[in-house]
């Protein structure tokens, strides 16, 4: 006979189920390693470059702010930063970036060089049907 | 004869007049100090002159003290190359430049600016004159506040909160 508070072995079961997904969901997640650098010279942009590259082995860090972008059935991070640029780029300047800039003047004429730079940082892609979740890892 | 009397009296009646004098600019001094004493209203004026001094000297440098944030704010300025695609394309690179611009100023605000000069001279003429400036500085959580894109010049401008919680050790 059943009880009024219901059958536990089957909710425990079902939770176990439950648990297992979701564990499942978070070991889905891709880690990828991105760099990013970019040189403007004299208030002209001279040079970009991102490199992005899937992780090797597992990183390590605390997980930052999170950025979602929008993805079409995409399982390609480049293809999906390509389309995201704007946002994806305004996202690695929140986290932060070393500047290192030089100004020479030389008879009363000026040259100056500006370098933004992210060092390889580790980031968490959770791929989606319709979105892409970045975590950086730091 | 005379004249060595005359010398005399000479000699005599400049000295006279030079301690006249001397009594008579001490006399104005202790006057002067006497109203400094008694007069209330100009030492008030001097009082007022000193806070203003204390409150202009604390406007120009602010100093980042526990529970009170420091806000920053700077224009970064960046110009589209000359062969771009697009209209679009040049927008972009120019906001590029501008947002690498106002990084750098805030950084040259929070952290400083290492600045190196040379002159050299030859024959009493300057052959060379060189400044070097660098900055070195890592910027993080800045945000751009707004945009603007005129005649191929971009500016943004960009603040910083800076709060004494994030440099205490």
């Amino acid at each position: 006979m059943r009880s009024r508070d219901g059958n536990l072995n089957f909710s425990l079961s079902i939770c176990s189920v439950v648990f297992l997904l979701l564990s499942l969901s978070t070991l889905q997640a891709d880690e990828y390693l991105i760099s990013y650098r970019y040189v403007v010279k004299d208030a002209t942009l001279y040079n970009e470059t991102l490199h992005i590259a899937k992780a090797m082995k597992k990183c390590v860090g605390n997980p930052q702010k999170e950025l979602i972008l929008e993805n079409n059935n995409e399982d390609d991070l480049k293809k999906i930063i390509s389309a995201n640029s704007i946002e994806f780029i305004e996202y690695l300047q929140k986290l932060g970036l070393h500047i290192k800039h030089e100004e020479v003047t030389k008879k009363f004429i000026n040259k100056s060089t500006t370098i933004l730079t992210l060092k390889t940082t580790c980031f968490e892609v959770d791929f989606n049907d319709n979105f892409a979740r970045i975590i950086a890892l730091k | 004869m005379k004249y060595s009397l005359l010398l005399v009296a000479l000699i005599s009646a400049t000295s006279l007049m030079a301690e006249e004098t001397v009594m008579a600019k001490n006399t104005g001094l202790n006057e002067a100090t006497k109203n400094i004493k008694v007069c209330p209203e100009c030492t008030k004026v001097e009082s007022i002159r000193e806070v203003q001094f204390v409150e202009s000297k604390s406007a120009v440098e602010k100093v980042l003290t526990e529970g009170q944030d420091i806000r920053i704010s700077v224009s970064g300025q960046g110009v589209a190359p000359m062969n771009t695609a697009s209209p679009a394309q040049a927008y972009a690179l120019a906001k590029r430049a501008a947002t690498a611009d106002a990084y750098r100023l805030i950084a040259e605000k929070v952290k400083g600016v290492r600045i190196e000069g040379q002159d050299l001279i030859k024959n009493m003429m300057v052959q060379r004159s060189t400044i070097r400036t660098s900055v070195n500085a890592m910027v993080r959580n800045a945000n751009v506040v707004e945009t603007t894109f005129k005649e191929g010049l971009c500016e943004v401008e960009m603040e910083i909160l800076i709060s004494h919680s994030q440099f205490a050790q």
